[in-house]
Parts: structure tokens; C-alpha cells; sequence
């Protein structure tokens, strides 16, 4: 199957590790170019060079999504650079986190605002082009009350519910909006990894609810959220997916 | 070394820090790379040449001063085969002897503390005063050899320290300050008298004494048996410090480890450093990297506000461990608002075993009720847990001294970050070289 995607361009925000940078990889691959951001500048730097190898364009820069006229800016740049743009993925995080207010600050500004402002800046060319589709990262959190009561697993569900708004909104302008919530992905240098060493107990009883005996690699994520983004999943809008190896227990009718 | 990332530590200038503690890194001794024999943790000679050379010879941690702030208040400890009492005095000064009965051995007091007005052994009632003089002997007219001729039990040296009681065996031994340094002039500016024990207690283990002291001295294992750390304290960039007969390292704290990535949420051990400092790690803007600076810069600004006096410290001692090591058998990891001591004694003995002694201070809010000391604890290995990190250190070491005894084995085969180790047994080849027999 031919997803499509060559020539396609890409911006992914939060795309120097793990899912968004697996998605970046797979969407390079299948020759798309792609912008990311992240916070750090040598996360950015090493993300792109090691993007460069599937010889599309890639470009990328060091955002603090907080930081609204500075995020503005980027993303304002990122259409410039690629020319357009015809696939979102703004998937960045503040993570989760409990005993402070703060954190329902935090998680609005990164999990919500960071979307929101990233899907006006690319709204009015895909408008325009009358083509585009973006995919939003929740959580498999937000479905099942996961890790205690915090804003991150609200602040995530608030993205299924605006995504399927966006999508019923925008399908008239040839724009498919779907959202895909990940279950507890593992990889080198990620955070389940951090969690395994520090609270091991946590991280096991974890481990013990997958079916398949093991956290998801971010690539199984990317090949998921590329596929929602190409032009192959012409017919899937306003969806929900869940990609989590079966984690979550309930059945959706 | 096996790291992901390159750092550079920020540390203190050591032309800043006055009359503070030291921070230069001294000049690493040159003590080759041999083998150091295992026989040396396994065998019942060289136990009874370090009871001879070590244990009877050096000054030795009896206690903590504030046990026994009234006359008559007392500290009885024991060391291999002996036993010691050390006794506040009338005038506030201690004296120590040992802790036998004359007439005919039985030991005055068990363990502990507590608090007498004379000792009056159990068994005939003979009567020693606070002094070790004999005050009584039932039916003296009974013994036509009169009473023993010095009148008293063997008085011992002893000494206060940094809020510690100290003892020695030996009569002959140097000044108390005269053995601990430089160690006074560096712990000093913590001021352990103003913290509050927490702690106490004592864990028999299955490893000869040497094997915990080891385990204390290197930070090579905590990619091996603590990795968890590796999102709490930098294990890498230390500076390791050799003295005299003293160690030390300085460990970078409210770090990530170059052994591991930088995750994207604050790792939950740091958090607790930054909210134990008072700070809401929510509200945190900075880089992951920044944690440690910003974490000192903070209690530097707002210890005062809870009454926390770090005048004489330096920045990086708010975060840090700065980890003694006094010789033989004392481990300090000093930090700012506690301490955290471990005394490691043999076993009187048995070569495999020893005594685990954990005594944990804290610095306390202004205002803040002091904590009722906590009764003293003893149980064997793996009975309790004693945190996280010392039960993954518990649960490694007997297998260390089971292992030595292997015929496949035949000594330690140190590296570079296991300095201190080999620092150690320079110092106890040190004094088996004195060859002061007794």
C-alpha cells in the first residue's frame, strides 16, 4: 500500500525524541519533508542531522512552546521553510504531575495551547490549499483514570474532544483532523525508562497489564499517526485510535 | 567511562571559601594498581592483626554527645571483644573506662544508654563511681587480699568532637584532633550539634566490617546496583580527596547522571530535592541541568526565613554529598540540613560478620519540635528494610563476602574510581607496618 506521502510537509512539534521524533523519522522516510521543535537546542540539532539521512528537507529549532510569541514565530518560520504545510503532529508534553496548581497551568499551556496555536498557524494555507491533516496526541490516560487525579490526563481528553470539533469544522475544507492515544511507550533515554529505575514497583505493576508482556516502541506509535496523516486514510476523520497493545480495558462499541 | 552526555560541574571556586570547608581537590596519591589480597576480608589472622594494629591502637566513635548531657548519663559500646562506658562527670567532662566488673568480669551495663548514679555490678553489687573508682565492695573484711590494687577499673582516653563521644583503647594513643585531621576544620561549618538524631540503628551483616567501608567509598556501583540514583546524583564528575589517613568525595546531588539521558519531566528523586528545599518543582522554568545551581541559590536565599543557618557552608554543600570517610570505620555523608553516619564495626569474632551502626541527624525548622530520639534498633541483615539504598547495598554485600571466599578469587582488582578503597588499605598497611604487637 502506498501511503502517499512522498512530497508531502510535515511539522512536528516536540519531534526530537521518542514518538514525534519516531513520527518524523517515518514521515522523512516515506519522503516527506519535516520541521521539528523541541526545548533543547542539542536535542533539535542531533534530531535533524539525524533526520537528514532519508535526503528530504528537514529543519528544526529550539522552542519553548510556553513561550507564546517565540512558538508563534517558529511555527511561523516552519511554514515558511518547507513551503507550506500539509501534515501536523503536535504532540509535545508537560507531562503529568500532582500537589501543585501549577501543573494545571503547565499542562494547558504545553498540552492544549501548544495544538491550538500550532493548528491556527497552519490552518489558513491548508484552507486555502483546501487539503491537510493533522493528528493530536492524547493519552490512553485520558480514557482510563491512570496515575492518580492531575491535569495531564484531563488536559489530554480536552484534545479528543476539540479534535473531533476541528474535524466535523473542517471536513468541508478537504482537512481530516484524528486524534491517536498511545499507552505507556518505553524507549532508550525516555521517561518509562527513568520510571523503571525509580519507581520500579509503579513501572512493574504497569508492565503486568500489558497482554503482550511489554510497553510499546514509539515507531509502533509513528507508523500509527503516519498512517492517519497520509492521504491513505482518506476516509478517517474525526477518529479516535487507540494504540496501546491492547492496554486499556474498555471496548468500544 | 560509559556516559551519553559530557558535563562539566559547576563548582565552588576554593579561593571563595574562607574559613569554610576546603573544596581544593588534593593531589591523588600514587598507589599503583595491585591486587588487594582477599585474605585480608576472609581471614581470622588478619582479623586478629587489625584487633592488634587498628582496633586497639586508633581513637574510635563512641557516641553522640547530646546522649548524655547530665552527670551520671552514660554511653556504653562495645568494640570486638571489648566493651567501653563513657561517662558525663560532674563537670561536664566525659571519662571513659572499660565497662568490666573487677571482682569477677561481669560487664556493669548492657549496650546503650541510660543514665546512673553510681555502677553497681549486678552480680556481688561491687560499686564503681561515675569515675571507675570502687566506692564498694560488700564484705570487703572478706577478701584478705584487700581490694584490687589500682582501686579503680582501667581508665581509657577519651574525647568530644563534633557533637561525638570518642574512646581509644589505647593509653598511649595521640590528641583526639591530632588523629581526626583535617577532618574538624572540614566538618565544622556544619554545625552537627544543631541537628537532631532520627535515627539509630544497628544491622549484624553477613560481610566482614572492610566489605561495608568498601561499599561506602566508591560511586563505580551505583550504575550497578542503585539505578535509580543515576536520576538523583551525578556518579561521574566526583572529586575524590585522599588525606593522610582520612578520605573524602565530593558527589554533585540534584543531578542526572551523564550515564543516562535528559528526561523531559523533572525525575521524581530530584523533586523531592527541590521541595524539600522548599521549592514547587511545578513552578520550576529552568533547565534540567540548572537544578542543581538553582536549588542552592534558593535555600541560599530563603534557609535563613526557616531559621536554617548555612553561613559557613559553600553553595555547592546545600546540594551536595560531601562524604568522609574517617579512618578506620566511619562513614559520614554530610549535607546541609543532615547527616547521614554510618559506623562499621567488626564482628568479635567472626571474620564474615560485622555490626552496621546507621545514625541519621536532621537540622530542624526554627520552631520546629525537636523529634523524640528514636529508640535504638538492632536486627539482623534483611530483617527490616532500612530505605531503598541501603537495602540494595544490605542485600548485595553478603554475596561479596560469600564470593571472596571463592578459590576462583583472589583479591579486589580496583579502578581509578575506587580510589578511596585502595586509600584505605594503604592506611591499614600503614599501621600493620607499625609492628606494635600486643
Amino acid at each position: 500500500m502506498d501511503l502517499g506521502l512522498a512530497g508531502k510537509k510535515a511539522i512536528i512539534v516536540g519531534g526530537a525524541r521518542g514518538i514525534g521524533f519516531a513520527t518524523a523519522e517515518v514521515l522523512a522516510r516515506e519522503g516527506c519533508d519535516v520541521a521539528i521543535t523541541a526545548r533543547g537546542e542539542d536535542s533539535v540539532k542531533d534530531a535533524v542531522a539525524a533526520l537528514k539521512r532519508y535526503d528530504t528537507k528537514v529543519v528544526g529549532g529550539a522552542v519553548n512552546v510556553r513561550k507564546e510569541g517565540e512558538y508563534k514565530d517558529w511555527l511561523a518560520k516552519a511554514v515558511d521553510e518547507l513551503d507550506g504545510c500539509d501534515i501536523l503532529v503536535p504532540i509535545t508534553s508537560a507531562g503529568g504531575g500532582a500537589g501543585s496548581e501549577k501543573y494545571w497551568h503547565n499542562a494547558f499551556e504545553v498540552d492544549v495551547l501548544g495544538p491550538v496555536r500550532a493548528v491556527e498557524a497552519v490552518m489558513p494555507g491548508m484552507v486555502e490549499r483546501q487539503s491537510g491533516s493533522i493528528v493530536l496526541i492524547a493519552t490512553t490516560s485520558a480514557g482510563e483514570a491512570m496515575g492518580g487525579p492531575q491535569a495531564y490526563n484531563a488536559m489530554k481528553a480536552s484534545l479528543v474532544t476539540w479534535g473531533k470539533q476541528l474535524a466535523l469544522a473542517h471536513g468541508k475544507d478537504g482537512i481530516r483532523v484524528n486524534t491517536v492515544s498511545p499507552g505507556p511507550i518505553e524507549f532508550d533515554g525516555g521517561n518509562w525508562e527513568m520510571i523503571k529505575a525509580t519507581m520500579e514497583k509503579f513501572y512493574t505493576a504497569t508492565l503486568r497489564q500489558q497482554p503482550m508482556g511489554r510497553f510499546g516502541r514509539p515507531d509502533e506509535i509513528a507508523r500509527a499517526i503516519a498512517f492517519l496523516a497520509s492521504p491513505a486514510a482518506s476516509w478517517c476523520n474525526g477518529s479516535h485510535l487507540v494504540v496501546d497493545g491492547g492496554f486499556t480495558n474498555r471496548t468500544h462499541f | 567511562m560509559d556516559v551519553r552526555r559530557h558535563i562539566t560541574i559547576q563548582r565552588v571556586d576554593p579561593a571563595t571559601t574562607g574559613n569554610g570547608t576546603p573544596a581544593e581537590k588534593a593531589p591523588d596519591p600514587e598507589l599503583g594498581t595491585g591486587l588487594i589480597p582477599k585474605e585480608r576480608y576472609t581471614s581470622s589472622e588478619f582479623m586478629k592483626l587489625e584487633w592488634n594494629h587498628i582496633w586497639s591502637k586508633v581513637w574510635l566513635l563512641g557516641g553522640r554527645s547530646d546522649d548524655i548531657p547530665e552527670p551520671g548519663d552514660y554511653i556504653c559500646t562495645d568494640i570486638g571483644t571489648e566493651s567501653v562506658l563513657i561517662v558525663r562527670q560532674k563537670d561536664q567532662s566525659i571519662r571513659a573506662f572499660h565497662n568490666v566488673c573487677l571482682h569477677r568480669g561481669n560487664r556493669l551495663r548492657p549496650e546503650g544508654i541510660g543514665s546512673v548514679e553510681q555502677f553497681q555490678c549486678m552480680y556481688h553489687h561491687w560499686t564503681y563511681g561515675l569515675d571507675g573508682k570502687i566506692e564498694h565492695i560488700p564484705d570487703l573484711a572478706s577478701f584478705p587480699q584487700g581490694c584490687p590494687p589500682a582501686g579503680r577499673i582501667l581508665p581509657l582516653p577519651c574525647g568530644e568532637w563534633g557533637s561525638f563521644v570518642w574512646f581509644s583503647l589505647n593509653p598511649d594513643v595521640e590528641p583526639l584532633l591530632d588523629f581526626l585531621d583535617p577532618i574538624p576544620q572540614h566538618l565544622a561549618p556544619y554545625h552537627f550539634d544543631r541537628m537532631k538524631w532520627v535515627r539509630d540503628i544497628t544491622v549484624e551483616w553477613d560481610c566482614n566490617w572492610k566489605a561495608s567501608v568498601d561499599a561506602f567509598n566508591e560511586s563505580y556501583h551505583v550504575q550497578g546496583i542503585h539505578p535509580q540514583l543515576l536520576w538523583y546524583l551525578d556518579d561521574v564528575n566526583l572529586q575524590i580527596d585522599c588525606y593522610e589517613r582520612h578520605n573524602r568525595y565530593l558527589i554533585p546531588f540534584a543531578s542526572i547522571s551523564p550515564r543516562v539521558a535528559l528526561p523531559s519531566i523533572i525525575p521524581s528523586p530530584i523533586e523531592h530535592i527541590m521541595r524539600k528545599a522548599g521549592m514547587d518543582p511545578a513552578e520550576y522554568e529552568g533547565r534540567m541541568t540548572d537544578i542543581r545551581k538553582d536549588v542552592q541559590a534558593f535555600m541560599r536565599a530563603n534557609g535563613p526565613k526557616r531559621g536554617r543557618d548555612y553561613s559557613e557552608l559553600n553553595d555547592d554543600q546545600l546540594t551536595d554529598d560531601y562524604h568522609y570517610m574517617i579512618f578506620p570505620n566511619v562513614t559520614l555523608n554530610t549535607h546541609a540540613d543532615d547527616l547521614m553516619l554510618f559506623r562499621q564495626r567488626p564482628h568479635p569474632t567472626d571474620p564474615d560478620k560485622m555490626f552496621y551502626d546507621i545514625w541519621i541527624f536532621e537540622l530542624l525548622d526554627e520552631g520546629e519540635e525537636p523529634p523524640r530520639r528514636p529508640k535504638h534498633q538492632l536486627f539482623k541483615h534483611g530483617d527490616k528494610s532500612i530505605g531503598l539504598v541501603l537495602d540494595q547495598d544490605a542485600f548485595n554485600l553478603p554475596n561479596v563476602q560469600k564470593g571472596m571466599h571463592s578459590s576462583a578469587f583472589e583479591g579486589l582488582w580496583l579502578g581509578e574510581q575506587e580510589l578511596r578503597i585502595r586509600h584505605f588499605h594503604k592506611v591499614v598497611d600503614d599501621y600493620l607496618a607499625k609492628g606494635d604487637v600486643a
